[in-house]
């Protein structure tokens, strides 16, 4: 009762937010409609600067107010939402992985600018893991007759997650549905049992022998399930204890998004997101505390 | 003052650089398949190593398992332990079928363990003994691993062997088709223990 009463608020004042952003909207196009009919006239001219400044204070106050909501939502509904599903879940929506914990993956290019938020971090069947949204950014130069133009492009959008790995094995792991590793070590590419697999996964190993450990024939059926079930592309990194998997599906989750009424299937996609974390437990078995060294 | 054309050279001339073109291509391509072939059997080697290794890990902890059995099930310890024809591990000169059929003998071990288990259940909730059971299922995922990388390798040189051209230079230089490492079939049947 009480969690629906909190979206019903959450709709209201979002949707004063979005009334702002459709203001400024409506805004732009007199200005720009202004400026076109009659751009010498100084009277429609002073129409047209007046109208300017509206839509961008529309647009600031929007984009205040919509920010204030979203981190608003996330450190409360989305907080006791995923408390409810993860207990003792940690949930830190402003901070990010670090990039030292994001390198450690071996898979990712160093980005010139590094952006990530939604940090969680937690333990399901004593499996420690963490999970957050990553954005990595290159930078182009473009030289043009007027000079030169620098800008970023996005290579990466989506979700890095570090569990624990239960099994013990030497050197390191990838298998990655795209790329090569971003690595000093000697790799050599492997060739599984399944021609499907090989065809859908590129598969590096620091020893061969690591691989067939690692990549039983249900783990290999598992992650090609998960790659089913979480579109984009896939990477997975086994290092020491660590499993490292980074889904670049083009997605920034756990937003809300303007226009778009919070409902249950709003709140249904965040719970899945969510549980995508226990999925990738649960399916490669790491919760089996067979080989476990201790 | 040295520059020499074509008519210089003669038709006869052509047609023995092109022959000799071609046979340097030949011969380099001999080469290249025959040291992938050598690097492949090298790697099929080095798997069935790691096949003895994986084997040996097994048998040293299904013998530890016995042995705690045994104060537990004498009887039923020393029925399992004549299963296993090699008590002393693998012997140097055994070959590739020989390793199987030890294989396939562990494995029988293994299952006859798990069914004494059932009969003592004071067995079940020692620790040593759960420990050592924890043991051995890593020893068969090692075990598992090592054969499916064999059997990888031979998969790999088995199709040079038997793909022409390349089967020309398999032949030169006497490579055969590589055995495989199977043992599913017998580890499926199930195992019945007269104690």
């Amino acid at each position: 009762m009480e969690k629906d009463v909190r979206i019903t608020k959450f709709n209201q004042e979002k949707k004063k937010a979005e009334f702002k952003f459709i203001v400024s909207g409506i805004l732009a196009f007199i200005a720009i409609g202004l400026f076109l009919s009659s751009p010498e006239s100084e009277i429609v001219l002073i129409f047209v600067v007046i109208a300017a400044i509206g839509f961008l204070v529309f647009l600031i106050m929007g984009s205040v107010e919509y920010s204030k909501i979203k981190k608003n939502f996330k450190n409360t509904v989305l907080k006791d939402l995923f408390q409810t599903l993860i207990p003792d879940i940690q949930y830190l929506p402003e901070k990010g992985i670090s990039p030292t914990e994001a390198y450690a993956s071996e898979f990712l290019k160093t980005a010139d600018r590094f952006h990530s938020e939604d940090y969680i971090s937690g333990t399901i069947d004593d499996v420690n893991f963490v999970s957050s949204d990553l954005k990595l950014e290159e930078r182009h130069v473009q030289h043009t007759k007027n000079g030169t133009r620098v800008y970023y492009v996005t290579y990466f959008l989506g979700r890095i997650f570090r569990f624990d790995f239960n099994k013990v094995f030497t050197g390191n792991l990838q298998v990655l549905e795209a790329g090569s590793p971003y690595s000093r070590r000697k790799f050599s590419k492997v060739k599984l049992e399944s021609i499907d697999f090989n065809k859908k996964f590129r598969i590096f190993a620091e020893e061969d022998i690591t691989a067939f450990y690692i990549l039983t024939p249900d783990i290999m059926e598992a992650i090609f399930n998960l790659e089913k079930r979480n579109p984009g592309r896939l990477s997975m990194s086994f290092l020491g204890d660590h499993l490292y998997v980074a889904i670049n599906n083009n997605r920034d989750t756990f937003e809300l998004h303007l226009f778009r009424k919070l409902d249950e299937s709003v709140i249904e996609e965040f719970k899945q997101d969510l549980l995508v974390i226990k999925d990738f437990i649960v399916s490669l078995k790491l919760n089996n505390k067979l080989f476990k060294k201790d | 003052m040295f520059n020499i054309t074509l008519s210089d050279i003669g038709t006869g001339g052509i047609i023995l650089i092109v022959i000799g073109a071609l046979l340097l291509i030949i011969v380099i391509w001999y080469i290249s398949v025959m040291n992938r072939l050598r690097q492949l059997e090298l790697k099929v080697h080095e798997a069935e190593s790691g096949i003895d290794v994986a084997l040996t890990k097994r048998f040293d902890m299904l013998s530890k398992m016995l042995q705690t059995t045994k104060g537990y099930a004498k009887h039923e310890a020393e029925t399992l332990e004549n299963v296993v024809k090699w008590r002393s591990g693998i012997p140097k000169e055994a070959t590739l079928k020989d390793k199987e059929e030890f294989f396939n003998q562990l494995n029988q071990v293994a299952q006859g363990i798990n069914v004494v288990v059932e009969k003592y259940p004071d067995l079940k909730a020692n620790t040593v003994f759960l420990e050592l059971q924890s043991a051995v299922a890593n020893t068969e995922e090692h075990l598992q691993a090592a054969r499916r990388l064999y059997n990888a390798n031979v998969t790999s040189i088995n199709t040079i062997i038997v793909t022409f051209p390349q089967s020309i230079v398999a032949n030169m230089i006497k490579m055969t088709k590589k055995p495989y490492f199977e043992a599913e079939e017998q580890k499926r049947q199930d195992v019945t223990f007269d104690f």
